[in-house]
């Protein structure tokens, strides 16, 4: 209190996603900024509350042809086929440079099968710069796998229970927005032994060239992202927030402060940037700068006093 | 931006000043929007295609454009004065030419329309290291031919020359480049090194010439990109080997037989 007192003009940007502690509520999202490392002269990792690398597999992919993005009014469709250098180079040559920094390092990490997941939850749980897992249960851009375990309650209860008894580590399960009731595949996420959700991932879309007469992406559909999606992703994580007894990370076309709070006042306890970053590397500490300060012009003590404040009775 | 000079439609010229970058090697781009202006959503790559450091220790880039989509439409409409986002310098350019093994012999440089914009710092690092190069220049009709007069001079500086074509017959001869290229090949120019940027089907078609007369080269490809920086993955070129290079990395600028043209 003495602390707030003396420096009323210094909002707390920290927050708790369950088990976990950000300095701030603003991750990168996963496979919009490679592992983080790499892009360290485009933007000051420090002042990230959380990293989501690219998606791992068990062995590296090389993933799709080309073409594999296309524009589309307000965002882009993408259809990169999960394209990673596989999970032990993550751990032996990239891991060393990120686990001291202080963003939170969440490992996405991505199967075609149930055991490729609890294999690869094996492989990162010794490692203390893990903070936590995320499960891509929700790529649409692999013919097999992933979006299959995000689509079937039971399924997804199966899966993450799996990988519960492999990990310690906080699991993130990545919910898909190609479904009636993400709400649903929340509650069976939890039932599974879940700890976070973020939602959502991409929306399937796709794109035609008129002078070609063909597909724009050489897989035909891709995962929409970008502003276009933004109130479609919101009104799921309101559901999501206020139907599932976990905490929840929003994700979906973020790219203003005012999107930030959106999200929060939804119920969401901290967001991933993503498709943002394409346009500018510097959007997520942009972001951080820009909270602070709406923060402190609104006489807002913190973030936590803002999470799902939409969705309390008035 | 200190002004935008339009050229013969649809072509136009951007000068912009970036206060903290490092001066381009030839084939490098930046990402540009237009100011202040929500769509197109995504940035897109020019090559740097002229540079000059100004007095003040800031780089004044050119950026050689052509009215294609939203993207390039709404570069055009920016105003002098206006603040632009400019990221990059990026990817790999022209570096086994340039300051590579092959730094001795007469390199052909062969442009298609607007692709002539990748090759501006090249011809010119060429002019500087007096080496000797032909500049081959084609397009669909005269227009296209905008920065001709440049690449003669800077061409005519190393005793090599420009030649064009285009495919109304409207400047140099009637026809596609790929023509006189091989014929100046075939005669004995001594060409050690070609380098091309253009549409993919004239990269092909030069690979091939090159290839076939045992000539190396690079190429400055394009793609679909979404960052520009190696985030999104979204620019992949397909190599001979099967797999894939990023545009925007490892590229734009590729050997001509390394690519699965």
């Amino acid at each position: 209190m003495s602390g707030d007192a003396a420096r009323p003009s210094s909002p707390d940007l920290s927050t708790r996603v369950g088990p976990l502690r950000l300095q701030n509520p603003i991750l990168t999202a996963s496979g919009t900024f490679g592992y983080g490392l790499e892009f360290a002269e485009r933007a000051d990792l420090h002042r990230l509350g959380g990293l989501v690398t690219k998606g791992l597999s068990l062995e590296p992919l090389a993933g799709n042809p080309p073409v594999r993005i296309a524009e589309t009014r307000g965002g882009m469709l993408n259809s990169i086929g999960l394209q990673n250098i596989g999970v032990d180079r993550f751990l032996s040559d990239v891991l060393p440079g990120l686990k001291d920094l202080p963003p939170k390092v969440i490992v996405n990490l991505f199967g075609y099968a149930q055991d490729e997941y609890v294999r690869l939850a094996e492989r990162v749980d010794p490692y203390e710069g893990v903070a936590a897992v995320e499960l891509n249960v929700s790529c649409p851009n692999v013919s097999k796998g992933g979006i299959e375990f995000g689509h079937d309650p039971e399924i997804l209860t199966g899966l993450v229970r799996r990988v519960r008894s492999a990990t310690g580590k906080p699991i993130v399960v990545k919910l898909s927005p190609n479904v009636t009731s993400p709400q649903d595949l929340g509650r069976a996420a939890k039932e599974g032994g879940a700890d976070i959700l973020s939602a959502v991932n991409t929306f399937v879309g796709m794109a035609i060239d008129t002078a070609t007469m063909r597909p724009v992406l050489s897989t035909v559909r891709g995962g929409l992202s970008g502003p276009a999606i933004k109130p479609l992703a919101l009104r799921i994580v309101f559901d999501v927030a206020r139907e599932v007894d976990l905490p929840v990370i929003g994700i979906g076309g973020i790219e203003t402060v005012d999107d930030v709070l959106e999200f929060l006042l939804a119920g969401a306890s901290a967001v991933q940037v993503g498709t943002a970053l394409f346009r500018d590397p510097r959007t997520a500490e942009r972001l951080v700068d820009g909270l602070r300060e709406r923060l402190r012009a609104g006489g807002i003590p913190s973030v936590d006093s803002l999470i799902g404040a939409a969705a309390r009775p008035e | 931006m200190l002004d935008v000079q339009a050229l013969p439609l649809p072509y136009f010229l951007l000068r912009v000043r970036v206060a903290a970058m490092e001066p381009a090697e030839p084939g490098q781009f930046v990402m540009v929007a237009g100011a202040n202006r929500p769509e197109p959503y995504l940035r897109r790559a020019f090559s740097v295609y002229d540079q000059e450091a100004a007095s003040d220790g800031s780089l004044v880039i050119s950026l050689l454009g052509k009215v294609i989509g939203r993207g390039t439409g709404a570069l055009a409409a920016c105003l002098p004065g206006e603040r632009i986002p400019v990221l990059g310098p990026l990817g790999t350019g022209f570096h086994s030419v340039v300051d590579g093994a092959s730094e001795s012999g007469r390199a052909a440089l062969v442009a298609g329309g607007i692709g002539s914009a990748g090759l501006g710092l090249l011809a010119q690092a060429l002019a500087r290291a007096g080496r000797s190069f032909d500049f081959f220049y084609g397009g669909r009709s005269a227009e296209d031919l905008v920065e001709a007069e440049t690449f003669r001079l800077l061409s005519k500086r190393t005793g090599g020359r420009l030649v064009k074509t285009t495919e109304d017959g409207s400047a140099g001869e009637r026809g596609l480049i790929t023509t006189p290229l091989e014929a100046e090949i075939r005669a004995g120019a001594g060409y050690t090194t070609v380098c091309t940027c253009g549409p993919h089907g004239l990269m092909a078609a030069v690979a091939g010439i090159a290839a076939a007369s045992g000539v190396a080269g690079e190429a400055a490809t394009e793609t679909p990109m979404g960052c520009g920086y190696g985030a999104c993955l979204g620019c992949a070129v397909t190599l001979k080997n099967g797999g894939y290079a990023l545009c925007c990395r490892q590229g734009p600028v590729f050997r001509l037989d390394e690519v699965a043209w």
